[in-house]
């Protein structure tokens, strides 16, 4: 399985601008890690000053898809966002999050279990920060309702809205990213991470069950809170309702079968969140379309021109030699290599800017292993396609580590602490740092399993 | 007539230390005038006896209701009792994380119009009236105004 790998090194050429352009990713990322300055604000001054600089022309940031910024993921997450932000106002995520509860009868144990599969099923279909934002207000009420400590409850449901997201080209940014750089459709993120992440998310509620299932009790009277709840009260506006669901299914139909119309996603997102904008009959679009997370979209954007610099003037070329140096060219030691690594550093960064560096790091790297390969039968190389789903795998489960390592989290911690419960960075970690291990370690079996033992 | 005219002097007043159940017991018994009436407003004073917030029922209510409340429609997911259980979780909370910080005033030389002005500008229930050193001299109410408006009439038909 080893491959030999041809010394190329040296065609990286390291002149001013090789050092001009690694000084500004360098500076960009570790800026980024201080936190000292917005992310979105670094990225764009970064990008900026790749094309001020000459080290990537407008054209190239703006058309090349190799080295600028990835359309297909920036007008997927928007259309996706576009489409969640007019079906927020309906009620349907309180609908379900009391629907939950009552179908949990009140019981602390029960609850906690249905919302952890309720979040990881959402965060699987829409992205995490929504699905942990329209949730973790319901379990705060709840954890009233029933007088227990809202934290376990809130930290299972980002751990699980991570976990859940990994499940699916659309459930997190790295999938987005890596499903538009590698070229794989929905269906094929279906076939090879869904089973994965099922069997995760089983052991996972089995250890919620060996943590919690006794530790939680309420007084009888309480449950009555719950269960005296109406849910059909959270359903605003019925009527928008109904089209909403039906450009979802759309939507998510369109996901199941774009590889086979030759679709790409964003086409199909753009289309929902075109459809149910004239559907929703709405005058007003600005307020809609104001609601989308545009620093995180400025982000991708800058952060994806960036990139580009590097890739261009042979930086990501240069690691990549290094990545197969200490993996000997051995591919099954490079996937667990990127597994492990991607979940520690994900963990601690943000996995966006570190997909978007890995993404043409693997390609280099599959470039020096196959030269004479190109396009898909590069990309999809049987040998290569352990790495896409160990880097998926590694970034988003990685996330669940710490309480920064994804954004599902820093929601979490925020809204316990409005509600006056602080989750410290340390105790998010004695919840988040054994799951991350615990279900990397899944991961890695599952990849030699599947893989390197059974090959399907 | 000026704003000072009008004004009734600064009686009683909160630190920012004090908690909200501190508040609530002194806005209770609070004078209005010269009898204990309790108010609806109250300002807060540093050591130095510079305005530095207000607290108005408006404010207290807005610290019972949880933080996840006002950012989704959960209020007919409530239950009875809620209310009180909620205020004696919030009892302890300091005025300073309560109180509204960026008070609105008017110099007491302030012509009566400005302060009318103010009042629906920026839909106020009481302005603070300060004084040359800029601290806090007493409070406009908007029924005080309204007082002077119906002075002006009946005066002018008698």
């Amino acid at each position: 399985m080893a491959h030999e790998v041809a010394e190329t090194t040296q065609q990286v050429v390291m002149n001013s601008t090789f050092w001009t352009a690694t000084a500004i990713f360098l500076l960009a990322y570790a800026i980024i890690v201080s936190e000292k300055i917005h992310k979105t604000i670094v990225a764009l001054v970064g990008a900026s000053l790749m094309l001020v600089l000459k080290i990537l022309e407008q054209h190239e940031a703006f058309h090349v898809e190799e080295l600028g910024v990835d359309w297909n993921v920036i007008f997927l997450l928007i259309s996706m966002m576009t489409i969640i932000n007019l079906m927020r106002p309906t009620g349907f995520f309180e609908y379900i999050a009391i629907k939950s509860a009552k179908l949990g009868r009140g019981e602390p144990f029960r609850i906690m279990v249905i919302f952890s599969i309720v979040t990881a099923v959402l965060s699987a279909l829409l992205d995490n920060v929504t699905t942990v934002l329209l949730l973790a207000p319901v379990t705060l009420l709840i954890a009233d309702a029933l007088e227990v400590d809202p934290i376990p409850f809130l930290i299972t449901e980002a751990l699980a809205s991570n976990i859940g997201g990994t499940a699916t080209l659309i459930g997190d940014p790295p999938n987005i990213m890596i499903a538009s750089k590698a070229k794989l459709d929905f269906m094929a993120f279906i076939y090879h991470l869904t089973p994965a992440i099922i069997v995760i998310m089983a052991i996972f509620l089995l250890v919620l069950k060996v943590v919690f299932g006794k530790r939680l009790h309420v007084k009888p009277e309480l449950k009555k809170r719950v269960l005296e709840m109406n849910e059909r009260e959270a359903i605003k506006d019925p009527l928008m309702l109904k089209k909403s669901l039906f450009v979802l299914g759309i939507v998510i139909l369109g996901f199941v079968f774009h590889g086979m119309l030759n679709y790409e996603p964003a086409t199909v997102a753009l289309f929902g969140a075109g459809l149910l904008l004239l559907l929703s009959r709405t005058h007003d679009p600005h307020h809609y379309l104001a609601e989308v997370e545009w620093p995180t979209i400025f982000f991708f954007m800058g952060l994806f021109i960036i990139i580009g610099g590097v890739v261009k003037v042979g930086l990501i070329k240069w690691m990549s030699v290094k990545v197969l140096a200490i993996t000997h060219g051995n591919m099954f030691a490079t996937s667990m290599l990127v597994m492990w690594f991607s979940a520690f550093a994900s963990a601690f960064v943000d996995n966006i800017p570190y997909v978007a560096t890995m993404n043409p790091l693997i390609i280099d790297m599959a470039k020096q292993i196959w030269p004479n390969l190109q396009g898909i039968q590069l990309l999809h190389n049987p040998e290569l396609m352990p790495l896409w789903w160990s880097l998926a795998l590694g970034a988003c489960l990685g996330g669940n580590g710490t309480a920064i390592g994804a954004s599902a989290n820093v929601i979490v911690v925020g809204l316990a602490e409005r509600a006056g419960k602080k989750i410290s960075f340390v105790k998010f970690m004695l919840y988040g740092m054994p799951v991350m291990i615990l279900t990397v370690a899944l991961s890695m079996v599952y990849v030699w399993l599947r893989y390197y033992v059974l090959k399907f | 007539m000026r704003a000072r005219d009008i004004m009734e002097p600064l009686q009683d007043s909160l630190r920012p230390g004090d908690t909200l159940k501190d508040a609530v017991n002194r806005m209770r018994v609070a004078k209005r005038g010269e009898s204990r009436f309790g108010v609806k407003g109250i300002l807060v004073l540093d050591e130095k006896g510079d305005l530095v917030g207000m607290v108005s029922i408006k404010d207290i209510l807005k610290a019972i209701i949880p933080h996840y409340m006002t950012m989704t429609n959960l209020g007919e997911f409530t239950w009875d009792g809620m209310l009180e259980e909620m205020s004696r979780k919030v009892e302890g909370r300091k005025v300073s994380e309560i109180m509204t910080a960026d008070v609105i005033t008017v110099d007491e030389d302030a012509p009566l119009m400005e302060v009318a002005d103010l009042i629906v500008k920026h839909n106020l229930q009481r302005v603070p009236v300060t004084g040359k050193d800029g601290k806090p001299v007493g409070i406009i109410y908007v029924r005080d105004l309204y007082y002077a408006i119906v002075k002006a009439l009946l005066e002018k038909e008698d």
